[in-house]
């Protein structure tokens, strides 16, 4: 059982972990804390929920490919939602930031609840990851197992960018020091809308993957956004590599803990958050993938 | 922005019902104001408003057949933000500022034993058609509240009368929400079950954050108990999660799952139930209702009405309405006092049932419970539950000696 109980801890953490690092990105770069991120997925499952029986209904490749669409949906909505509004109070203090991505928040769960309704909706899954994998005694369910080698091929795919592109020696740059990237004569305001655009995309993503594994409601903003800052909390806000750990943390405390702690393990995650703050004190400073 | 949508969704629904409906004796005079104080926004938003659409066609039916003694029914619609505090507060401007004479609508347990406080200190009727903890009843009740469904302790029973008539089901594990419904649903249904079945075998309760998405390690843990069957207090996105993830674990091959099934589950869940295994809880399922000429005009209009099949939440809406109509003519009058004492007084036969009455002692009304097993059924777009079993309210109410103690101990 406890093997069952890693498996179980290793997937929610990758889901977890997609949603933290689009946050923990844009905090990087932009030094915004996008309340949004929540709403943001939310809407990337809603997209995924219109576009699942579009697109090869029932099948692996037309999932994935919804879920695509959807995060690329959602990336081009942060694109706008940057270039609007964001681009305006990057100079302002942090109460501005919060009343507008809050005012986002607000909007979007409003939009939601008039497109789709306040009961809740359900994607299908995929045929082909709907069963387990049975090893002897024990089951692996393939669709969080799916899930997770796609979270794979995501980091893979950010280390990539991030050390190994252009546009990843942009990214570091801009983190740590702003003014003389834009002193070199780069855009900087190009670099900040497609960090947003990067980050929305991910949320988006996300939203998608993890649609068909619970339901999909107006309501799912404010319960993402809670965890995701937990595990930025954990791993340093803008920080990638911390971001993964802080996920996978997360997630395998709280599946181990049931087993062991069963009326714990919900305090043991908060636990450990306070623990690592008193550890860490004051000032961490952020930065993307350092 | 929200409330003004709701409000015109609601004006258009009454509108289409005059339409519809109108043409009969029409009412006369100052009209008789039901405060809709419901979670319209918030985590209580999807049951709110089907009890908003049960309740709104009632009124169009009551004023239709004449209002209530002589005067047209008004609803007054506010929204608790599914907020206690906020409850409070839009109980207190309705009764007050507005005038009504009665106040429902409520679902969240936490706002509706707000909103009954409100009721006991301005002396104002309030009864309950969605929300149903049982504190209401017991350790926290007063002389204006009455309560028209099965309370949460109701229901377990009922499950538990249920799972003892299953003689292959030995070993028993409980998944709860971890929140107060969730322990004693728990608590009660562990104990029914004991006096009805005194071999049956009980695992260690496990209990899941309220909300909770990521359900695989409760799943796993539940499973490796080796259960027969697992009852499962859980509601919403925790037991949604249960019901898509648990297939992965071979949990309906494993296990038979017995949690709350009411209809708007079984929509929201559709193509994704387990073919086999689980078995639903329900206050008031349409297709397994006895179908009399009443019922089938009720689900006629409720869909000519709203587009879609009635869940629990609108019907027992609606029977709480028409009850208090029942209650109102039968006292002469909406006044507070007179008003109670005819509601411990009357008999009613609602949609759910013939003979409903509402016990003084707690104000608990005698409402039936369901329990089914979830199958797919030719003619629906979402699975439904077959082979359903009533069961009767009156046997399941606490007994007045339970009460009375719970109610000197809470002292």
């Amino acid at each position: 059982m406890i093997l069952i109980q890693l498996v179980n801890g290793l997937m929610e953490g990758m889901t977890l972990f997609l949603i933290a690092s689009g946050l923990t990105l844009i905090f990087g770069v932009t030094r915004i804390i996008n309340f949004a991120h929540g709403s943001l997925f939310m809407l990337g499952a809603f997209v995924t929920y219109e576009l699942v029986p579009l697109i090869g209904p029932g099948t692996l490749w037309g999932f994935f490919a919804a879920v695509l669409l959807a995060g690329l949906a959602v990336s081009l909505l942060g694109m706008l939602f940057e270039m609007l509004a964001l681009r305006r109070i990057y100079g302002a203090d942090g109460l501005m930031q919060l009343i507008v991505t809050v005012a986002l928040v607000l909007i979007l769960r409003d939009v939601v609840r008039m497109i789709w309704g306040p009961n809740s909706l359900s994607v299908p899954m995929p045929d082909r990851l709907m069963g387990a994998l049975q090893i002897g005694d024990s089951y692996f369910p393939l669709f969080p197992i799916a899930v997770f080698l796609a979270g794979l091929v995501v980091v893979v795919a950010m280390i990539w960018v991030i050390y190994f592109t252009r546009a990843g020696i942009l990214l570091r740059a801009g983190t740590d020091d702003r003014g003389m990237v834009a002193l070199c004569g780069v855009n900087e305001r190009l670099i900040f809308t497609a960090v947003f655009a990067a980050g929305a995309f991910l949320a988006g993503l996300a939203g998608g993957l993890a649609a068909p594994y619970g339901e999909v409601n107006h309501l799912l903003d404010t319960t993402v956004i809670v965890s995701a800052f937990i595990v930025c909390v954990i791993g340093g806000l803008g920080n990638l590599y911390g971001a993964l750990a802080g996920a996978l943390l997360v997630g395998l405390t709280k599946a181990i803990g049931v087993m062991y702690f069963p009326r714990l393990s919900m305090v043991l995650i908060f636990l450990i958050m306070a623990l690592i703050l008193i550890a860490r004190s004051m000032g961490r400073q952020g930065g993307t993938a350092r | 922005m929200l409330e003004k949508t709701q409000g015109r969704r609601t004006a258009i629904a009454a509108a289409f019902l005059a339409l519809t409906l109108g043409g009969g004796a029409s009412a006369e005079g100052a009209a008789v104001k039901v405060g809709f104080a419901a979670d319209l926004t918030g985590a209580c938003a999807a049951l709110a408003e089907d009890g908003l659409n049960g309740a709104t066609l009632a009124a169009a039916e009551l004023n239709d057949a004449g209002g209530i003694l002589g005067r047209p029914v008004e609803l007054i619609v506010r929204d608790t933000q599914t907020k206690p505090d906020e409850g409070a507060k839009v109980a207190r401007e309705l009764i007050t500022d507005e005038a009504i004479d009665v106040l429902t609508g409520v679902c969240s347990s936490a706002v509706m034993l707000a909103e009954s406080a409100v009721s006991k200190e301005l002396k104002t009727p309030f009864y309950a058609a969605i929300g149903s903890t049982q504190r209401a009843n017991i350790e926290l009740f007063q002389p204006y509240f009455w309560q028209v469904q099965a309370n949460a302790t109701m229901e377990a029973y009922a499950a538990a009368e249920y799972v003892a008539k299953k003689a292959d089901w030995k070993r028993i594990s409980t998944l709860g929400s971890d929140y107060e419904w969730g322990h004693t649903s728990v608590a009660a249904f562990t104990e029914r079950l004991k006096e009805l079945h005194p071999d049956v075998e009980f695992a260690d309760p496990i209990y899941a954050k309220v909300g909770e998405t990521a359900m695989a390690p409760y799943i796993t843990a539940t499973l490796a108990q080796r259960p027969d069957a697992v009852y499962a207090p859980l509601f919403g996105p925790s037991l949604s999660a249960v019901l898509k993830q648990g297939q992965g674990f071979g949990f309906f091959q494993r296990s038979a799952l017995v949690t709350l099934m009411t209809v708007d589950t079984l929509q929201s869940q559709g193509a994704a139930m387990p073919d086999d295994n689980v078995f639903g809880i329900a206050r008031a399922p349409f297709f397994a209702l006895e179908q009399t000429p009443e019922v089938t005009a009720f689900i006629d209009s409720y869909r000519a009405a709203f587009g879609e099949y009635p869940t629990d939440w609108a019907i027992s809406a609606y029977d709480g309405l028409k009850f208090y109509a029942a209650a109102a003519e039968h006292a002469g009058t909406v006044e507070a006092e007179p008003l109670i004492a005819a509601v411990g007084e009357i008999t009613y036969d609602g949609l759910r049932e013939r003979g409903l009455r509402v016990r003084a002692l707690d104000g608990q009304m005698n409402a039936p419970s369901y329990v089914g097993k979830a199958s797919r059924v030719e003619g629906y777009a979402f699975p439904i539950l077959t082979e359903v079993e009533k069961f009767d309210g009156a046997p399941l109410m606490p007994a007045e000696e339970f009460i009375l103690k719970a109610r000197a101990a809470a002292q």
